[in-house]
């Protein structure tokens, strides 16, 4: 293993370091850390005081290496929201330095001008970073903090709907984003139908939203990649904390397994909406079954200096159910063991195994028929990925990447009914990436690499060879070892930053992303037993390439920060379904689908004020998705459902003094793109709508306002709680949902259109303890 | 499937117990150029067997749909090597003078109205018959009956079947139909329809159709219930551009009063 690194490390220099000289360099490394809880800081930078070129950030595991020529330093640690640490170092030999920075809670009211923001210079582009006190400060529907319903606020980001945990990025469709925990992919990361999200707020660490811009590392989804890091546990002090809400309440105890070498955590969230439903006189709500819980674990453990192992794991499962006469439940569940060797001290390595699996099961007893339908997807997925800190103009990673797929669409199996079961569907997703962050001069920054991925489509389930109206010509059978296909599909990405001057820059970027996996769903909500189904001979991967530029500035000292970015984004081999398809039944799923491109432009502008007794930001975005496939719409371009020309979003948090903190936020967008009728006739005796085309007319405009105030109840070191009031949908504006046409009441020879809304002035309270 | 259906009630259900409301709203749909409506039957029971002609309308305009005169439409049954020619009794509506439907037999509609040429076939299947049909306390709601018609399904799979509601001799919206896939070769006694109420005489019509007739009424369900993301017409076995559909299908029905 050694060896095989060390051969890899030889070969990355040549190819990244340019120049090598001859002076006596020495390397500074080690961990960046929260002081009070021993938390590792990602991101974190560490600098030369008078050579801010000079430096490095710390890696997703708080890992920095700062290779420097020999001499005396003074170094700035920077965190967001942290208070800066100043070292004085004298580097003279390979030197060991574990940092622990403070955090700033405890000076809130207080104006802090920090360092300028790492932002501006990083040449990252499409990138937004959530900071988690924030998020607990924005009001949101039934007081349950959502990370989810936060990213809808940030530009370039679209909810689905209405109290929907759902979003779309960049004209994307909603399977087009990567949703990752821990590097474990979650399928479906909604409960109850979408309305809440299965983050739990208060076992998160760390969210990060690429929209289409991800470096190398990533890959897998065409529009976005959310990668969300949950808190590793205190490795200090034992804590409890906890919610008591309307709908929910939570637990999360965290503490040391041996004090400062592994930590624990664990966070437990249950709802209980059902007994709202046991109120009610009607028989039917009231033998409802309607909730869900989260579980999310994490154990870490510091094997040696060099070796740190990490497990973590989630688990979340949803219940609906009529008494026993049906019930559906869905839930996903995920696993990842990581472990961190520091190689050297410039190399750092990071092997991970990782399960993903999302099944649902609907359960039927009615009329004699006992049955019972199961699908699953789960994933095996194992990582290797290397990061080496050359020197402080480059830092490079490499890694690879196998993850094994098995799909089991839906066997049907019971009494009173044939059972229907099909085989399995295995594929093997492969990849391999390189990149470099080149801090190429003192105004040039570029990060730049390139990732393969291939995928392998395994035999043992059934294909087919259609004709070209989609009917099955021919049923091919291969052998379950056989592969059946295999695609390669490379994956160049580079985006750089030009510094204009202190305070500005200029970015640009180019990336191509791939998607092997796609989602088949065909209503207009959320719905548990939508069906992920892989690429094959028929279904081809979906392919995006992105363009985009901005321009990034900080002003008034950083207090605030403006970006303003443009993206066009080229879609192949984008999925529709033919009309009138059934989805949902168990036969071959390729005659119903149909194939094409789409595009994706748009402008972004985002004015954000961190720092303050105010705090908040503005977004807009001005954009376009749409889709052209031949077989829809007479082969013209359409707007795509998520197509939204304008978004607005307003944040505002305030604080107004020690005890009180009052926040709101303001929605406002373009109604999404749908198919109403151009006309009537009548079949049967009874009118039937005549649709003409495709996504010809919007939804009426969204508009919102929510109200938050959170008061401190109590303060102190042993126990702190707080109490959240908030009012979602301040001014009850009856937002659509969904439009349908039916019949008018008062005259039946009229038809009438009728908006049906979901959340007005929904109220909540919450409580909050901390010991 | 039935359970689906269910589903859907649950989430109408989440949704309503969380301050869901309605109201009327107006929109500006578009105007669309008229399109040819057919609706035309083949059945085993005795002619003669109607075919009408009608155009759409607007949105906005009333639901009068006007009928088309004066149109050729041909009926033939390809098997028996028999063909009919329509006489239209009432504006819109064609009679067969002497045709027979059978089982197994297939027919083709061939249309001539005002230069636009309508063609569709059908074959009839074979018969299954209504059994019995009875009502029992529902299982969801126990306050209310529902409608439990038995029948056995041939071993042969494909069968589709299309049933027919009326109450108290008028027709009621609530079609629905099934297919053999999971209960080949069974006694099926699985509950249709909707609300029924103490004293109401129903009459219930089992329908044999065929896999596009099927399909027709599956998407014509889908087109009627607007719960798909991508709502569209009907899959119509009319070839030349009409909306509509030729249903060559059996017929076996019984009734029943509700206790």
């Amino acid at each position: 293993m050694n060896k095989n690194i060390q051969a890899i490390v030889s070969i990355a220099l040549i190819f990244f370091c340019f120049n090598a000289s001859a002076q006596n360099k020495y390397t500074i490394s080690g961990s960046i850390k929260d002081k009070k809880t021993g938390e590792a800081l990602i991101g974190a930078t560490i600098k030369v005081a008078d050579k801010p070129l000079l430096g490095a950030a710390s890696n997703e595991y708080g890992f920095y290496s700062l290779t420097l020529p020999a001499g005396n330093y003074k170094l700035l640690v920077n965190y967001v929201s942290y208070k800066e640490q100043e070292l004085s170092v004298t580097l003279d030999k390979k030197t060991t330095l574990d940092i622990s920075l403070e955090s700033e809670e405890t000076q809130l009211n207080e104006v802090t001008v920090r360092s300028k923001a790492n932002n501006i210079t990083s040449a990252q582009m499409g990138m937004d970073k959530l900071d988690i006190k924030e998020i607990n400060m924005i009001p949101v529907l039934f007081g349950e903090k959502d990370v989810l319903k936060t990213i809808q606020l940030l530009p370039g980001v679209e909810s689905v709907g209405d109290g929907s945990s759902g979003f779309y990025v960049r004209g994307g469709a909603a399977d087009q984003n990567m949703i990752l925990l821990d590097e474990a992919v979650v399928y479906n990361p909604s409960h109850l139908l979408g309305f809440f999200s299965t983050f739990n707020s208060d076992a998160i660490k760390d969210v990060t939203l690429y929209k289409g811009t991800a470096p190398a590392q990533y890959g897998g989804r065409l529009s976005s990649v959310l990668d969300v890091k949950m808190n590793d546990g205190n490795y200090q002090d034992y804590h409890v904390s906890g919610g008591i809400g309307l709908i929910s309440s939570k637990l999360n105890i965290e503490g040391p397994i041996v004090k400062d070498e592994g930590s624990f955590l664990i966070s437990a969230r249950r709802t209980y909406a059902d007994v709202f439903l046991k109120l009610s006189k009607d028989t039917t709500i009231n033998k409802s079954r309607l909730y869900f819980y989260d579980l999310n674990t994490k154990l870490n453990y510091k094997l040696s200096k060099k070796d740190r192992l990490y497990l973590s794991g989630y688990f979340g499962q949803d219940d609906l159910g009529l008494a026993n006469l049906f019930g559906l439940s869905w839930g996903n569940a995920t696993g990842t063991l990581r472990w961190n060797h520091i190689v050297s001290d410039k190399l750092f390595s990071n092997t991970s195994l990782i399960l993903s699996d999302y099944s649902y099961n609907i359960n039927v007893n009615n009329a004699g028929i006992s049955a019972t339908i199961h699908s699953e997807i789960r994933d095996w997925n194992l990582k290797e990925e290397l990061e080496l800190f050359a020197n402080p103009n480059n830092s490079i990673r490499f890694g690879v990447a196998s993850i094994y797929h098995t799909i089991t669409p839906g066997n049907i199996t019971g009494s009173g009914i044939i059972n229907s079961t099909q085989p399995d569907k295995h594929t093997w997703e492969n990849a391999v990436y390189v990149s470099n962050s080149w801090k190429a001069s003192s105004k040039l920054n570029i990060d730049y690499g390139i990732r393969l991925s291939t995928f392998s489509i395994m035999g043992g389930s059934n294909f087919y060879d259609l004709n070209t109206d989609g009917s099955i010509k021919d049923t091919l059978h291969y052998g379950s070892g056989q592969v059946v296909k295999t695609y390669v599909i490379p994956e160049p990405r580079i985006s750089g930053s030009y510094m204009l001057n202190e305070v500005s820059s200029l970015k640009a970027g180019y990336a191509r992303n791939t998607q092997y996996l796609h989602l088949i769903s065909n209503s207009t909500t959320s719905n548990p037993t939508d069906k992920w189904i892989s690429s094959n001979n028929i279904i081809k991967p979906g392919i995006a390439d992105q363009l985009s530029l901005g321009y990034f500035r900080s002003l008034k000292d950083d207090r605030f920060e403006f970006s303003a970015e443009t993206y066009y984004k080229y879609m192949q081999n984008q999925i529709d379904y033919r009309d009138g398809a059934n989805v949902l039944d168990n036969n071959a799923i390729e005659p119903k689908l149909l194939f094409g491109m789409g595009r994706a432009y748009g402008l972004e502008f985002l004015l954000k004020k961190k720092t303050g007794k105010i705090t908040g930001w503005v977004s807009y975005t001005l954009a376009r998705s749409e889709l052209q496939i031949p077989g829809i719409n007479n082969n013209i371009w359409y707007p795509a459902r998520q197509d939204r020309t304008h978004d607005l979003s307003v944040v505002g948090i305030y604080q107004l003094n020690k005890k009180w903190t009052v926040s709101a936020d303001f929605v406002f967008y373009t109604g999404n793109a749908v198919s109403f009728p151009s006309g009537k006739y009548e079949i049967n005796g009874y009118p039937v709508f005549y649709y003409t085309e495709r996504n010809g007319y919007r939804m009426p405009a969204y508009n919102r306002l929510d109200l938050s105030a959170t008061k401190q109840l109590r303060h102190r070191k042993r126990f702190s709680s707080e109490l959240t009031f908030s009012l979602y949908n301040a001014y009850g504006h009856q937002n659509p949902f969904v439009i349908t046409f039916k019949d008018d009441p008062n005259d039946p020879n009229k038809t009438q259109a009728v908006q049906t809304s979901l959340f007005r002035w929904v109220p909540s309270i919450s409580y909050n303890f901390k010991f | 499937m039935k359970m689906v259906k269910t589903f859907y009630i649950v989430c109408i259900l989440f949704s309503t117990v969380f301050f869901s409301c309605q109201k009327v709203v107006n929109i500006n749909l578009n105007a669309s150029s008229p399109r040819y409506v057919v609706e035309g039957n083949v059945t085993n029971l005795p002619g003669p067997y109607l075919v009408k002609i009608t155009k759409s309308v607007n949105f906005d305009q009333d639901n009068i749909f006007p009928t088309v005169s004066g149109a050729l439409v041909l009926l033939t049954d390809n098997t028996a090597g028999l063909a009919d020619t329509l006489k239209e009794t009432s504006p819109g509506n064609y009679q067969t003078v002497s045709l027979n439907g059978i089982p197994g037999h297939k027919y083709q509609l061939y249309i001539n109205a005002n230069n636009n040429v309508f063609t569709a076939s059908c074959t009839m299947p074979a018969l299954v018959t209504l059994d019995s049909l009875y009502t029992q306390k529902s299982s969801v709601r126990g306050n209310r009956s529902q409608l439990i018609p038995v029948y056995t399904d041939p071993i042969a799979h494909g069968n589709y079947y299309h049933f027919k509601e009326f109450k108290n001799d008028s027709e009621t919206s609530s079609e629905s139909i099934r297919n053999d896939n999971l209960i080949n070769g069974q006694v099926i006694k699985e509950p249709v329809g909707g609300g029924i109420a103490s004293g109401d005489r129903i009459v219930l019509i089992l329908e044999c159709i065929d896999s596009a007739m099927y399909q027709y009424y599956y998407t014509l369900g889908q087109t009627k219930n607007q719960n798909s993301a991508t709502p569209a017409n009907p899959l119509s076995n009319i070839k030349g551009g009409a909306l509509g559909y030729f249903s060559a299908h059996t017929s076996s029905s019984k009734s029943v009063v509700v206790p």
